[in-house]
C-alpha cells in the first residue's frame, strides 16, 4: 500500500477557535475603517491646501459706519492693478457683487436688506506654481495704492487645516497602533490558551527532541493563518462599506455636508489589505514569543 | 552510554521515589527493569528521557553530564532515544504513518525520504494495512505497536520502552520481542521496564536491574542479546 501523504499539520485544528475569529475580525474592521479615515483625510487635506495655496485674496473694505465710500471702485481698480503688475501673480479679477451676495447667503440670506449691506469688494489673484511672493512687501504697495485693503494669502488657514488634519491623522494611527496591541494581546492570550490545550502535545514534542523553533513555527502559523483568515473578513467587510460609499457619491448622495466624501479610491483601497497581513504578521511574532517563553520553563 | 550515580528523585516535598540510585548501561547491551507497581520505576525512565531532572546525584548520557549540559543540547541527546511510553502518547489528529514518521521529521527528515522506511516498519509491525488510521480508530494492542514503531523508526541508540508488551497478544508480542533485540544487534542499548516474566524469559541473556521501594538491586547480569 502507499503510503500516505504527511499531514503538514503537527497542531489539531481548533474547535473552540471561533471567538478568537470574531474577536480578530472585528479589530480588523475597525482598523480598516481608521486606516480609510486617515488617507480619506489626508486626500482631503491636500486637497484644501493646494485650492488655498495658490491664490491670494484682496478685500478693499468698506466703512464700518457712515455713508458707503464713493472711493471703492478707485481704491478696486488700483489694487488691481498693483497685483497684475506682481511678478508670479498670473490672474487677478474682482469678484464680482453677484457672486460675492452669493458667498455670504448661506449666513444672511437673500433679500433686498442684504444688498444694502457694506459688503468688501474681493479680488482673487492667482499665482503662478511655485512662485515665490513677498506678501509684507505687497500689502505695503496694496495699502499704498488702496488703503483700505487688506491682504489675506490664507496662510493661517492652511495652518489650521493641517494642524486639524493632522490631528485626525494621527489620531487615527492611534487608534491603529491601540488595536495593534489589542490583537497582541488577544493572541498572546489564544497562545496560552493553545498551549494549555496543546499541553500533551507540547510535551511530546519536546520529550521527543523538538526544537524549541519547531514548536514554536507550528503555533506561529497556526496563528498567522487564523488570524489572517478572520482579519481579511475584517478588513473586507470595510472595504465593501467604503466601496458602498463610493456608490452612494456617484448616485449623488453627500455622505456628510461640508465634509469631503467617505470613499476611497482604487489606489487607497489595496492599503487596506495591509491590515490583514499586519495582524497576521502581529499573530505571528506574540505566537512565536509567548511559545518560546512558555517553553523556557519546561525542563 | 549512560551513567547513574547516587541519583535521588523526590516529588516537590515527598519522600524520595528514588533512593541513591548507580548504575551504568554499556553500549549495546539489553536490560529489563522490573519491580513491583509504585517502586520507581517509570520516575527512572523519565530520569533517562531527560523528562525530569533528578533531585541529586549524577546522570551522564552519550557522555553528557547533564548538570553542566546546556539546556540547547537537550533536544540533540533526546532525539538520540526513543521512548515507548505505557500510556503511548500518540497524537490523536495525525494518522498511524505521521505518527510514526514524527521522530524523522523533527531530525529535519523529507516525507519522501523516509516514506518508503515508514510503510515497511508499519508493515512489519502488523499495520500495514492502517497507515492511514487515526489512533481512535485501533485498537490498544495497534496503538502500542505504532508507538513502538514510532520509538524505534530514527534507529534511535537508546531505546527506552515502559511495558511494551502490555495490550498484545502473544503472537505479535513475539514479533516486538524479535524486533527489539535486531535493533539491539544493530548496535541500540535497549532498556525495557516490563512486568511480563515470559518477556524475561524470552530473552535470558539479557541483563535484569529491579527496583523495590526506590532502590535498585541487581539481579542478573547479561550479555547481548
Amino acid at each position: 500500500m502507499s503510503a500516505a501523504k504527511p499531514s503538514a499539520r503537527i497542531l489539531p485544528r481548533e474547535a473552540g477557535a471561533a471567538p478568537l475569529d470574531i474577536v480578530i475580525a472585528i479589530m480588523a474592521f475597525l482598523a480598516a475603517l481608521a486606516l480609510g479615515a486617515s488617507l480619506i483625510t489626508d486626500r482631503a487635506a491636500e486637497g484644501w491646501r493646494a485650492g488655498l495655496s495658490g491664490h491670494l485674496t484682496v478685500q478693499v473694505l468698506p466703512p464700518d459706519h457712515g455713508p458707503p465710500n464713493p472711493a471703492l471702485e478707485l481704491e478696486t481698480d488700483a489694487a488691481l492693478s498693483v497685483l497684475r503688475a506682481t511678478p508670479g501673480i498670473v490672474h487677478a479679477a474682482a469678484v464680482s457683487q453677484a457672486d460675492t451676495l452669493n458667498l455670504v447667503e448661506p449666513w444672511l440670506g437673500q433679500g433686498a436688506l442684504v444688498s444694502d449691506l457694506p459688503l468688501p469688494r474681493l479680488i482673487d489673484a492667482t499665482l503662478l506654481p511655485g512662485a515665490h511672493i513677498d506678501i509684507p512687501a505687497l500689502a505695503a504697495r496694496l495699502i499704498a495704492a488702496a488703503p483700505d485693503s487688506v491682504l489675506d494669502d490664507h496662510a493661517h488657514w492652511i495652518a489650521r487645516l493641517k494642524a486639524m488634519a493632522d490631528t485626525l491623522i494621527w489620531s487615527a494611527y492611534a487608534v491603529l497602533a491601540l488595536i495593534a496591541i489589542a490583537t497582541a494581546a488577544t493572541v498572546a492570550f489564544a497562545t496560552r490558551a493553545g498551549l494549555e490545550a496543546h499541553h500533551d502535545i507540547v510535551t511530546l514534542l519536546h520529550q521527543m527532541g523538538a526544537q524549541s523553533g519547531f514548536i514554536a513555527r507550528a503555533f506561529e502559523w497556526h496563528y498567522f493563518l487564523s488570524v489572517l483568515g478572520a482579519a481579511l473578513v475584517g478588513a473586507g467587510c470595510a472595504a465593501i462599506l467604503f466601496a458602498a460609499a463610493s456608490g452612494l457619491e456617484f448616485a449623488g448622495v453627500e455622505a456628510v455636508p461640508f465634509l469631503p466624501p467617505l470613499t476611497l479610491h482604487a489606489s487607497e483601497l489595496i492599503w487596506l489589505a495591509a491590515v490583514p497581513l499586519a495582524s497576521g504578521l502581529i499573530a505571528l511574532g506574540t505566537a512565536r514569543l509567548s511559545v518560546l517563553a512558555a517553553l523556557r520553563g519546561i525542563y | 552510554m549512560v551513567r547513574f550515580e547516587n541519583v535521588g528523585m523526590r516529588y516537590g516535598p515527598g519522600p524520595e521515589v528514588l533512593r541513591d540510585v548507580t548504575f551504568a548501561l554499556e553500549a549495546g547491551s539489553f536490560t529489563f527493569l522490573t519491580g513491583p507497581s509504585g517502586a520507581g520505576k517509570t520516575t527512572l525512565l523519565k530520569l533517562m528521557l531527560l523528562a525530569e531532572p533528578p533531585s541529586r546525584g549524577l546522570i551522564r548520557l552519550f557522555g553528557n553530564d547533564l548538570a553542566t549540559t546546556r539546556r540547547k543540547d537537550f533536544p540533540a541527546i533526546r532525539r538520540r532515544i526513543g521512548v515507548v511510553f505505557q500510556d503511548f502518547r500518540l497524537l490523536d489528529h495525525l494518522s498511524a504513518f505521521d505518527n510514526v514518521s514524527l521522530p524523522l521529521r523533527l531530525a529535519g527528515g523529507r516525507p519522501d525520504d523516509y516514506a518508503r522506511d515508514v510503510e515497511e516498519l508499519l508493515t512489519w509491525v502488523g499495520l500495514g494495512e492502517r497507515m492511514r488510521a487515526k489512533p481512535a480508530t485501533l485498537s490498544g494492542g495497534e496503538q502500542q505497536r505504532v508507538a513502538i514503531a514510532r520509538a524505534v523508526v530514527a534507529r534511535p541508540d537508546l531505546l527506552l520502552a515502559d511495558e511494551p508488551t502490555g495490550n498484545v497478544d502473544a503472537d505479535i508480542g513475539e514479533r516486538l520481542i524479535r524486533l527489539f533485540g535486531e535493533l539491539n544487534r544493530l548496535g541500540t542499548t535497549v532498556l525495557i521496564a516490563t512486568h511480563d516474566r515470559a518477556l524475561l524469559a524470552a530473552l535470558p541473556k539479557a541483563r535484569e536491574m529491579r527496583l523495590v521501594d526506590g532502590r535498585l538491586v541487581e539481579l542478573r547480569a547479561g550479555r547481548a542479546a
